[in-house]
């Protein structure tokens, strides 16, 4: 029963059907009640007057049947024998005429009459009845010329007649008795289908006993047992019969009066009430079947109209859950209906339709860059994402990220509204530099824009790199303003240098961070540059570890005056001996260093260890001063030159005897600070050295202002100078430079005994390089400027140019 | 049952005082409402030995125009009276009348025996075939009698001093009853009786 409650509740089509099935049982049963009410209000209303046509049916039966035997006991009283047998006085003779005659037309009983209604003759016994009997018909008779009536003779409902014998007046009277018999009944059924039972009692205080009846014998004796209880008026009594109730009329036949023995007949005119008022049974199963069709068809329609109400409903159902999924696109069905579920649908319709656009909007601002148009970082993200998701086992992908430099100078200067246009021009400068379709180009936010190149390796991404980056050769002219823009870029590549794409666009950041760290315009990803991979983070604690275990060397490469030839400086360098790597070299370690800021400790460590090797070799007879590379980072920090000094005077080496080698970018990078230590250190004794003269950014206005003593040209200039005219060119000028602003220079990268000779000839101070002396551990350097002393003590016997290896 | 006369004394007139002249009796009948009664047969019967009577000849009670007629004859006793048929159709003439019951059977023509009334009293005549045709004949044991005229009186002259019995009789009568009587005496003087008929009369 829950489970039909539940199921009911759940499913409104359910309960619309069982709605309408229900109201339609109960249209029905009401139906039926009614019926059954009106017909038994109307049984009830109709059933005496049924009753009452039946009496007079009876009553007419009763009267046609007297008229009959009137007539034929006229007849025979007319008949001349039995006249002459009436007249002839002689009893017996009457008595037989009267016996005969009358039993011709089936009398029971005969009898004659005076004229003055005295009984004269009879056939029968019963005296008595027959003078009640006659006292009853004579009044009629007299007026009438004949009566009838019915009457209990010998206990049987007789009909009795009066007719006059007419010889030719009448001369008395014949009376003649018919019993009553079955035929009246069958007769009344067929004519009225009432039934009728006579009850006859010969007394008044006998009881009544049924003498004719067409019902069955019971019910008949148990009417006679109530017969007390009929009503004396006319009227419907309603018997209860054997449990049917039957409706009774009474029709007093003769009564029991006058003489007042009585003895009275009455008929009981009856029919079955139940069956008059039970539905009849053609109705009752019409009424099932019409119950039943009407089920089917109401079954049927309620569904069908539930369904046109609960399906709509269900995908309605359905199209929200797909509106939640996200699915904006799917239309609604029956939005075109034009009753309430399309009043409905054309609202969800709308609201898709709302939702859909507002979702464009939020994916173009999701996915796009109001200021330039560009896709931005998600879209950028999204589609390096899909590139590689896409791309084919071979296939390359890069990922060009570029920053603008000094950016935030031109905000600064000119104003926010100018930055913007002028983001906006680079971005239609990068799109008119744009590759082939299906390349996306895209702002990432503030300065920075990238590219991805679908199917592009290393080689393509850096020469698209580089041409953007040519790109910004020309100036960019905005408002009158002539601006200059240069951008970093980093390339990195799938899957080279990422297996995911955001690593690689990652890497690219970071080369490009790179790449403007260097000022150096585009440059490709390589690990050295990642500080945050697992095996740069591996290096930089076997870094810390080499350290500590000693695994550090320091290395000198010596530097020689060019007009002597001695030895007179050494450059300290450092290198790793790694145990499983064997001997690192310092490109490779170096640069992560220096991003890592861990080059400070190394540097310490060359320093410290250079200052201890200066006072061994001090020991041994050997002045020589010691160059330490100074990082960007070293030369940041405030620390350093109590550092060094503090190392000095542990060991007891005079300041002045170490040289420390800082490059021109590092300077300037940030060359107010850089300045003031440089002050400092200069300051506390050390000289200070500008190496890679020539390759980076310098602003001669700063070279003036550096307290430094020493230039040294970058070997890329003095290993071509043989040969490139403006090689040599740039380092005589040079030379020439630093002379003038009174420092000394010392060329790197000497590496044959021409260029030696080259140098000398141009008055450079010092030289270093290959040619002379690689670097060598910095216990051999004792040894080595031995045999160098000796060898060039040979050399200066002839003055032939010599080769040392 | 006989309803006894109400009967208005009669003066019972010293006849003999008067002589031995005979009275008339004028009798007056009435029904039982009172209205004068026609066409009774009024008899007067001396209490006592009876007055000779003769009968009468030549009475005839012929069928004519399926009726009879006359209707009603006064015979005295022992009178014959023929039933000649005067009709196309024959007649089957009875009568079952205590007085005189015979029955001429089917007959056209005058059946050649007449028939003789023999005794006093009232025999009602029928037809056979014919139920309407009645005819009464009234045998009289007395010379003296008459018929109601429309006012209802019939003279009966001749009547010596006496007792005598009174009777009328109209046709209206039952048929089996006696003709009611009332006593009369008569004296010298013309007397009238009235006498009344209570089975006779409009009553309905």
């Amino acid at each position: 029963m829950t489970a039909v409650r539940d199921w009911l509740q759940r499913s409104m089509g359910a309960r619309l059907v069982a709605l309408f099935l229900g109201l339609l049982l109960a249209v029905q049963v009401t139906t039926f009640a009614a019926l059954r009410a009106s017909l038994s209000d109307h049984a009830h209303n109709e059933l005496p007057a049924r009753l009452e046509v039946g009496d007079r049916v009876l009553q007419s039966l009763l009267d046609q049947r007297a008229q009959k035997l009137i007539e034929g006991a006229r007849l025979l009283a007319a008949d001349y024998g039995f006249r002459a047998a009436l007249g002839s006085n002689d009893a017996e003779t009457i008595v037989s005429a009267l016996e005969n005659h009358g039993t011709r037309i089936g009398a029971t009983e005969s009898a004659l009459l005076s004229t003055d209604f005295q009984l004269r003759a009879r056939t029968s016994k019963h005296r008595a009845d027959l003078e009640s009997l006659v006292s009853r018909l004579a009044p009629q008779a007299a007026k009438n010329g004949n009566s009838s009536t019915v009457a209990v003779l010998s206990g049987v409902p007789h009909q009795a007649v009066l007719v006059p014998v007419k010889a030719p007046v009448t001369v008395g009277w014949v009376l003649m008795a018919f019993p009553l018999d079955a035929r009246l009944a069958s007769d009344m059924h067929s004519l009225s289908t009432l039934n009728v039972t006579l009850l006859a009692r010969s007394k008044g205080s006998s009881p009544w006993t049924v003498r004719l009846t067409n019902l069955p014998p019971e019910r008949a004796a148990e009417i006679a047992g109530s017969a007390w209880a009929l009503p004396q008026a006319a009227g419907m009594a309603s018997i209860d019969v054997d449990g049917e109730e039957l409706g009774v009329r009474p029709k007093w036949l003769s009564r029991g009066d006058g003489a007042a023995d009585g003895a009275a007949v009455v008929a009981l005119i009856s029919l079955s009430v139940d069956d008059a008022i039970r539905l009849p049974s053609d109705l009752q199963i019409a009424l099932l079947a019409i119950t039943l069709l009407g089920f089917i068809a109401f079954g049927c329609g309620s569904v069908f109209a539930a369904r046109r109400v609960t399906l709509p409903i269900q995908s309605l159902a359905a199209a929200a859950e797909r509106l939640g999924a996200g699915d904006f696109v799917t239309p609604i069905d029956g939005a075109t209906r034009s009753d309430e579920i399309g009043g409905l649908a054309k609202s969800f319709e709308r609201m898709r339709i709302d939702v859909a656009e507002k979702q464009d909007q939020v994916r173009q601002l999701a996915y796009w860059d109001s200021l330039t148009g560009l896709p931005n970082r998600v879209q950028f993200r999204q589609a390096v994402h899909d590139a590689i998701a896409a791309a084919e086992p071979d296939a390359h992908i890069a990922v060009i990220m570029l920053d603008l430099d000094r950016f935030k100078n031109v905000n600064d200067v000119l104003g926010y509204h100018f930055g913007d246009l002028l983001l906006a021009r680079v971005a239609e400068r990068l799109t008119e530099q744009s590759v082939r379709t299906g390349d996306m180009i895209a702002r990432l936010g503030g300065d920075e824009f990238a590219v991805l190149l679908r199917s592009g390796d290393a080689s393509l991404g850096l020469a698209v790199a580089q041409r953007i980056e040519r790109s910004f050769d020309a100036p960019l002219v905005l408002q009158e303003h002539t601006v200059d823009m240069r951008a970093s870029i980093g390339v990195a590549c799938w899957p080279e240098h990422a297996a995911d794409a955001s690593v690689l666009v990652n890497r690219a950041e970071l080369a490009m961070y790179a790449a403007k760290r260097r000022s150096n315009g585009a440059l490709l990803y390589e690990p050295a540059i990642d500080v945050g991979s697992a095996g740069t983070l591996t290096l930089l604690t076997e870094l810390r570890q080499a350290v500590e275990r000693r695994e550090l060397r320091l290395y000198l490469q010596p530097k020689l005056a060019l007009d002597s030839g001695a030895l007179v400086g050494a450059e300290a360098l450092v290198r790793w001996q790694h145990p499983e790597r064997g001997l690192v070299p310092p490109v490779q370690f170096i640069p992560f260093a220096e991003q890592t800021g861990f080059i400070r400790v190394i540097t310490l460590w060359i320093f410290e260890e250079a200052v201890r090797h200066w006072t061994l070799l001090h020991g041994l007879g050997l002045d020589l001063q010691l160059s330490v590379n100074l990082s960007t980072r070293d030369l940041l920090d405030p620390e350093l030159p109590q550092k060094f000094e503090a190392l000095c005077d542990a060991h007891g080496a005079p300041t002045s005897t170490f040289c420390l080698e800082i490059t021109e970018s590092a300077i300037m990078e940030e060359p107010q600070r850089a300045l003031a230590i440089l002050e400092r250190l200069s300051a506390a004794g050390f000289r200070l050295s500008i190496d890679d003269f020539g390759t980076g950014y310098s602003s001669l206005a700063y070279l003036k202002r550096l307290p430094v003593d020493e230039l040294k040209i970058d070997q890329s200039f003095i290993r071509n100078m043989k040969t490139d005219a403006s090689d040599a060119m740039i380092v005589r000028s040079t030379i020439d430079l630093a002379h003038n602003l009174g420092l000394t220079v010392v060329a790197e990268g000497v590496e044959t005994a021409q260029v030696w000779d080259l140098l000398r000839d141009l008055h450079c101070d010092e030289a270093q390089g290959y040619y002379m002396g690689r670097p060598m551990p910095a216990d051999e350097v004792s040894g080595w400027s031995e045999r160098w002393s000796a060898s060039r003590r040979r050399a200066a016997e002839p003055t032939a140019s010599m080769r040392l290896h | 049952m006989h309803r006894f006369l109400a009967v208005v004394p009669a003066l019972a007139a010293g006849l003999f005082a008067a002589g031995v002249s005979a009275a008339t009796l004028t009798a007056r009948v009435v029904d039982k409402t009172g209205k004068p009664l026609a066409g009774a047969v009024v008899m007067l019967e001396p209490v006592g030995a009876g007055l000779p009577v003769k009968p009468m000849t030549g009475i005839e009670i012929s069928q004519i125009r399926k009726k009879f007629d006359p209707d009603v004859t006064v015979v005295t006793v022992g009178t014959a009276v023929t039933f000649p048929n005067r009709d196309t159709v024959r007649h089957h003439v009875y009568s079952f009348s205590s007085a005189k019951t015979f029955e001429l059977k089917l007959y056209a023509g005058t059946p050649s025996t007449p028939v003789v009334f023999d005794k006093p009293g009232i025999a009602v005549i029928g037809c056979n075939i014919h139920d309407r045709m009645t005819a009464w004949v009234v045998v009289v044991d007395t010379p003296l009698y008459a018929r109601s005229a429309a006012d209802g009186s019939a003279r009966l002259e001749g009547v010596g001093a006496g007792n005598y019995r009174l009777r009328a009789w109209h046709p209206a009568l039952p048929a089996d009853a006696p003709p009611p009587s009332i006593a009369a005496s008569v004296a010298a003087a013309d007397l009238e009786q009235s006498i009344r008929l209570d089975d006779v009369g409009a009553a309905e």
